[in-house]
């Protein structure tokens, strides 16, 4: 449904994005994660032809965004960094203007479009209110109503839950489940919110300057950047059993929890290495008090992966 | 081009001008101020005694370049009724081209500097409206406010004139003449339509809508250029003046529209934010 190559934009001597190429398939929710700069917002603005490419190419639901901008633009859906919302326009007047010209030109089905969508967020009832009155969250979900009302194949959504309270921004994540899931709507999220990522993203790709770091599956990332990790819960952290610990290869790092006497301990296998690390604990003396096994979260993963970037 | 799309903007851009009084309000003061103040002052002088009134020394440029017939007209007329005639009916018709030059360009400058500044600009960029349909919107939106205005603004200055001067002319309606007309229906939408593709083009090239207001304003020069040129008998806007002006305008207009479409630049209107 969206395909690039080496897409590329330059301004000046800055290479805002520097060759990200990858494809994203219809129905997929696909996260953009990155810091401020990385590139995210300047990739979705050349998929949705609102800037151009420096070179590099891509299709968006089958259209070539160099050859085809109109026709690309009627298929995507986007909710910009800001709201974008006319302030002296009711949030109906509104919704009615971006439902006519992405080309819904009945306006019975112009209507219920819109009521089915300001109903779902709750905001039938203000429709006739001018969307200047509207609190940050409710022109939030307004502009998520104007980049789906045409019920486009493919959503480009920039941080969509940003100033959200917890109940709207699980409204907004059940809407976008419900598009990929049910309307098979194509979705390129770009978020600081990980949670979200982790949550709908079938895969994601990690950026930082302008580059593509990884794609994968949210696990897999997880898997691919930060080592398993094996919480000892102990009723005591010595220096000995630090020092026992460090001396072992098979320990990639060790973490204290001191207020608690846990140590974290992060290994390559958890299967083969846990058995031994217990061991050298007690061999250290260590009472062990509970044993846990986990994984970082996609969080812990993209921060170590951003600061090894920006350390290197 | 659909017409429908640029229609589209239009009316969206109407409905958010209706409720800005930052836009309004000078659009219909001016305006208010040519049409009403202008002629019920002027009017006043032909009820004055004589020795109030200068006389027409100071029009003894512009007599020469009027049409015979009215310059006889004005020999047999008081100094008061002379001075009346020339102001009401010469003096004031390039007044009438500041209307649209200042409506359109105060509308225009809102176009798309007023969209950059309010944030609204990256959503309408984003629709499938093309450049040119977008381009027609907002000349539009500028063009169609801003002769509605004018034309308001001469109906209430000719039926004033009328009213105020019919008992002083023994039962002469002075207006509308020929070359009320030809201003009317000729000059007055070229030259609105030259502003608004000057301003248009301005107001998406800068920043922010004050900016672009400022810079407008440079385009009443020449219409104020032109009353200065008649005062002082440097040209005289008749019929055929006019015509002239309407032929030079509506090329410039061709060579603006064009200019306008080519350097359209989404992009560049998106990176000025």
């Amino acid at each position: 449904m969206i395909e690039t190559e080496n897409l590329t934009r330059k301004y000046g001597n800055l290479t805002a994005v520097d060759n990200v190429t990858f494809k994203i398939d219809r129905g997929e929710v696909f996260g953009f994660l990155g810091p401020n700069g990385a590139g995210k917002t300047t990739t979705i603005r050349m998929l949705a032809c609102l800037i151009s490419p420096t070179h590099g190419t891509a299709t968006v639901a089958g259209y070539n965004i160099q050859e085809n901008p109109i026709k690309v633009r009627q298929s995507v859906g986007i909710l910009t960094e800001n709201p974008s919302l006319y302030e002296r326009l009711t949030a109906y007047e509104n919704m009615n203007f971006f439902a006519q010209a992405y080309g819904i030109a009945d306006s019975t089905e112009r209507h219920k479009r819109i009521q089915e969508l300001l109903e779902f967020f709750n905001l039938w009832d203000r429709r006739n209110d001018k969307a200047g009155t509207f609190s940050k969250g409710m022109k939030q979900k307004l502009a998520i109503i104007r980049a789906t009302v045409h019920k486009p194949p493919v959503l480009f959504l920039d941080e969509p839950t940003a100033g959200l309270d917890p109940e709207s921004a699980k409204e907004i994540r059940d809407l976008m489940a419900q598009l990929s899931n049910r309307e098979k709507c194509t979705i390129l999220l770009s978020t600081h919110h990980l949670e979200d990522a982790e949550k709908l993203c079938n895969r994601v790709l990690m950026m930082n300057k302008g580059r593509c770091l990884l794609i994968g599956k949210p696990d897999e990332l997880r898997e691919r950047i930060s080592n398993p990790i094996i919480q000892i819960d102990l009723t005591q952290i010595t220096s000995k059993i630090l020092q026992a610990l460090k001396a072992n290869n098979k320990v990639k790092e060790v973490n204290t929890k001191p207020q608690e006497a846990s140590l974290l301990v992060s290994v390559e296998d958890i299967r083969a290495v846990t058995p031994e690390i217990v061991k050298t604990i007690v061999e250290a003396d260590g009472q062990i008090l509970g044993v846990n096994t986990f994984r970082a979260s996609l969080e812990e993963a993209y921060l170590k992966l951003i600061k090894g970037e920006e350390k290197q | 081009m659909n017409f429908h799309n640029a229609w589209l903007v239009f009316k969206k851009d109407w409905l958010e001008i209706k409720r800005n009084w930052q836009v309004l309000m000078p659009i219909i003061i001016v305006p208010i101020i040519i049409s009403v103040a202008f002629p019920l002052i002027i009017g006043s002088i032909g009820n004055m005694p004589t020795t109030d009134v200068a006389g027409n020394q100071d029009f003894d440029a512009l007599i020469p370049n009027l049409p015979l017939d009215v310059q006889n007209m004005l020999a047999n007329l008081s100094p008061n009724l002379s001075t009346v005639y020339i102001l009401l009916v010469y003096f004031f018709t390039p007044f009438f081209l500041i209307i649209p030059v200042m409506a359109s360009s105060v509308i225009g400058s809102d176009s798309f500097a007023g969209e950059r500044e309010r944030k609204t600009i990256e959503a309408l960029l984003a629709t499938p409206i093309s450049d040119s349909e977008l381009l027609l919107g907002k000349i539009l939106v500028s063009f169609i406010p801003a002769m509605a205005v004018t034309f308001v603004a001469y109906g209430i200055y000719m039926t004033i004139v009328d009213i105020m001067t019919f008992g002083m002319f023994g039962g002469l309606l002075l207006l509308p003449n020929v070359t009320w007309l030809i201003m009317m229906f000729g000059v007055t939408p070229i030259i609105a339509l030259c502003s608004i593709g000057l301003t248009v083009m301005v107001s998406s090239k800068v920043k922010g809508f004050k900016e672009a207001q400022q810079i407008s304003v440079v385009l009443l020069v020449p219409v104020i250029g032109l009353m200065i040129a008649q005062m002082l008998g440097m040209l005289f806007l008749g019929p055929l003046m006019l015509v002239a002006l309407i032929g030079i305008f509506a090329a410039v207009d061709v060579a603006i529209y064009y200019l306008s479409v080519k350097i359209f630049q989404r992009e560049e209107i998106l990176s000025k934010q």
